[in-house]
C-alpha cells in the first residue's frame, strides 16, 4: 500500500483513475465500432447527435438509466442482479495488473510544513510478481458471470447461450495457457514488468554463446520475432475468452435471440457490455505487454526520452511524469490498434458454426500451441548450453 | 489485531461458510456456485501466505475445474431414479456413514500431522517466484509424479463416467 499518507492515497487514486480510465474508454469505444462498422458495410452508422454522432453514447447512455426495470418470473433474484455487476470484477482486475509505463520518481519535496520522502510510483494499478498465473486466473472466473447471468434469467436461450460460453471458454483455455507458456519460458520470468525490460533495444539474441543481432538497427527485440506462432494462438483465442465474432456462440442472434443477456435490458445490459469491452482491453493490452514489447518505442531507447525531458522541465520529478507521460501514450496507441483490430475481425468474419468451433479449439489451436511449447523449449536448450 | 489477522479471519469465514453451504444447499447449481466461491477463498489465503504462484494456479485450475463441475451438474440435473436409487437404502446409509468416517479421519489426521511440522510464516525461507515455482515442478515431476498422474487419470474417469450416465439413450434410465 505504501509507507505514508501521500504515498497511500496516490495508489488509492491510482486503482480508481485506471478503474474510470476502463470505463470511460467503453463509449468511445462503442462509437468507433458503429461508425466503423458503418464505413465497414457502406453506411454511415450514427452521425446525427452531436459531432461527427459523439453525442450519440449520452443519448443511449440517458435512454439506459431510463429504461423499465424488468425482471423475469423465472429468474432467480439473486444471480440476476449479482451478475450484470460481477461482470465489470474480471476485467478490471486483471486491467490493473499491466505496466502502462515506466515507473514514476518524485524526489523529495516539502508540503504543509513537513518533509516527503522520494517516492517511486508504478505506472499501474498493482504490481504482482507472477503477472500472468494472476490475470489468467482472474479472466478464468469471468465464465461464471456468465452461468450466474444464464442461469439467473430462467429461460431457455440464456441458458444455451451460457452452456456454450462455458464450453467455449473451458476450450480455449487450454490453448490460451499453453500458447504463453514459450513467452514464459523465453523470457524466464512470470512478472510483466521484466518481460517488457527484456524487449528495449534493437533485435539481438543469445545463440550457442554468439551474440546475434540483426543488420536493421531499429528493429526492436520485441517478443513477436521470437514467438510468432504463440502470437497468434494467443490472440485468437483471446477473441474466444472475450466471446467476440467470430466466436461469438454465446450470443448467436440467429439463434439465441441474444444468449446469455436476452433477459436484460437497461443498464444491467449496459453493464455486460462495459465487460466484453474490458476483456478485449485486457487482451489487447496483454497482447502489447508479451509481443509488442509494452510502453517501449521501437528505435529510441528510455535515456533519449529521458534526458530531453529533463531538458523540457524543470525539475527531476516533472521529467520523470513527462516521460512516463510519453511511453504511455506508445502503449496506448500499440492497445489501439489491436483495440482496432478486434474491432474490424468482428465485421469481416462469419459466425462459426458449434462444431467448426470446437474443432477449431480442440484438434488445431490445441496441437500448435503445444508444439510451439515443445519448440520452445528445445530451442531455448539449444541456445543457452 | 493486526490487518493481516482481520483479512484472514474475513477470508477464513468466508471461505468456511461457502464450503459448509456446497454440502448444505440442495440446489447443485448453487452447490456448484458456493465450490467456487470457496476455492477463490482458498485462493486469497494462499495470496496472504506470500504463496502467489500456488493462488493463481488455484484460481485457474480449479476455477475452471469447478466450471466442469457445473456442466455435468447441467448433464446429470434430471437424474431423478438414480437420485432416488442412490439416496436411500442400507448400502447407501452404510456409504454415507463410511464417507463421514472417512471425512473425520482426513481432518483429524491433518491436525494432528500437520501441527509439527508448520513453520512460523516470519522463519520460512522465502525464494522468487521463479525458485519457487522451478521447485515446485520437479517435486511433481520427480516425487510424487505417480500421485500426479493418477490424479488425472481419475479425473479423466470422472468426466467419462458423467458423460456415459447422461447420455439420454445409454442412461440407466428408460423413459426417454
Amino acid at each position: 500500500m505504501g509507507h505514508d499518507a501521500f504515498q497511500i492515497t496516490i495508489n488509492c487514486l491510482k486503482l480508481v483513475v485506471i478503474f474510470l480510465m476502463m470505463v470511460q474508454a467503453v463509449p468511445i469505444l462503442v462509437w468507433l465500432e458503429r461508425r466503423g462498422s458503418g464505413f465497414i458495410q457502406n453506411r454511415l452508422g450514427p452521425n446525427r447527435v452531436g459531432p461527427l454522432g459523439l453525442m450519440q453514447l449520452l443519448a443511449d447512455a440517458a435512454k439506459f438509466l431510463m429504461k423499465e426495470e424488468f425482471f423475469p418470473e423465472t429468474g432467480v433474484k439473486l444471480l440476476y442482479y449479482a451478475a450484470p455487476a460481477a461482470a465489470l470484477i474480471p476485467g478490471t482486475l486483471a486491467f490493473c495488473a499491466i505496466p502502462l509505463s515506466t515507473p514514476v520518481h518524485i524526489e523529495a519535496f516539502e508540503w504543509l510544513g513537513q518533509s516527503w520522502g522520494p517516492y517511486t510510483f508504478l505506472f499501474q494499478g498493482f504490481d504482482i510478481n507472477v503477472g500472468i498465473v494472476y490475470i489468467l486466473g482472474i479472466s478464468s472466473l469471468a465464465a461464471y458471470v456468465i452461468l450466474m447471468a444464464g442461469w439467473g434469467s430462467g429461460s431457455k436461450y440464456s441458458l444455451m447461450g451460457a452452456l456454450r460460453a462455458s464450453a467455449q471458454i473451458i476450450s480455449y483455455e487450454l490453448a490460451l495457457g499453453l500458447s504463453i507458456v514459450g513467452v514464459i519460458l523465453m523470457y524466464g520470468t512470470f512478472n510483466l514488468t521484466e518481460m517488457i525490460n527484456q524487449q528495449q533495444g534493437p533485435l539481438n539474441f543469445q545463440f550457442w554463446g554468439h551474440t546475434i543481432s540483426s543488420t536493421v538497427s531499429w528493429l526492436p527485440n520485441w517478443g513477436i520475432f521470437y514467438q510468432p506462432l504463440g502470437a497468434i494462438i494467443f490472440f485468437a483465442a483471446t477473441f474466444a475468452e472475450s466471446n467476440r465474432l467470430p466466436f461469438d456462440l454465446a450470443e448467436g442472434e440467429a439463434e439465441l435471440v441474444a444468449g446469455f443477456h436476452t433477459e436484460y435490458g437497461g443498464f444491467k445490459m449496459l453493464l455486460f457490455f462495459i465487460g466484453e469491452y474490458g476483456h478485449m482491453m485486457v487482451a489487447s493490452g496483454l497482447m502489447v505487454a508479451f509481443f509488442f514489447g509494452g510502453w517501449s518505442i521501437p528505435g529510441v531507447s528510455f535515456d533519449q526520452v529521458s534526458s530531453w525531458a529533463s531538458g523540457a522541465t524543470s525539475s527531476s520529478s516533472l521529467a520523470s511524469i513527462f516521460t512516463s507521460l510519453i511511453f504511455f501514450v506508445s502503449f496506448f496507441v500499440k492497445l489501439a490498434v489491436f483495440m482496432w483490430i478486434f474491432i474490424q475481425v468482428r465485421w469481416t468474419l462469419p459466425r462459426f458454426r458449434y462444431d467448426q468451433l470446437m474443432d477449431l479449439g480442440w484438434k488445431t489451436m490445441l496441437p500448435w500451441a503445444l508444439a510451439n511449447t515443445i519448440l520452445s523449449a528445445l530451442f531455448i536448450f539449444v541456445a543457452h548450453s | 489485531m493486526t490487518p493481516d489477522a482481520i483479512l484472514f479471519w474475513i477470508l477464513a469465514v468466508v471461505t468456511v461458510v461457502s464450503a459448509i453451504t456446497v454440502v448444505l444447499i440442495t440446489n447443485p447449481i448453487y452447490s456448484a456456485l458456493a465450490l467456487a466461491m470457496a476455492m477463490i477463498g482458498i485462493s486469497a489465503l494462499f495470496v496472504t501466505l506470500n504463496a502467489y504462484f500456488i493462488a493463481g494456479v488455484q484460481l485457474i485450475v480449479y476455477a475452471g475445474a469447478v466450471m466442469v463441475l457445473f456442466v455435468m451438474v447441467l448433464m446429470l440435473f434430471d437424474l431423478r431414479h438414480e437420485l432416488q436409487a442412490f439416496t436411500r437404502g442400507k448400502i447407501s446409509g452404510a456409504v454415507k456413514i463410511a464417507c463421514v468416517g472417512m471425512l473425520a479421519g482426513l481432518v483429524v489426521g491433518a491436525i494432528y500431522m500437520s501441527s509439527s511440522s508448520l513453520i512460523h510464516a516470519s522463519a520460512a525461507e522465502t525464494m522468487s517466484s521463479v525458485d519457487a515455482t522451478k521447485q515446485l515442478g520437479k517435486l511433481l515431476f520427480t516425487q510424487y509424479l505417480f500421485g500426479f498422474e493418477a490424479l488425472g487419470v481419475l479425473l479423466l474417469v470422472v468426466a467419462v463416467g458423467c458423460v456415459a450416465l447422461a447420455r439420454s439413450k445409454g442412461g440407466t434410465h428408460e423413459h426417454h
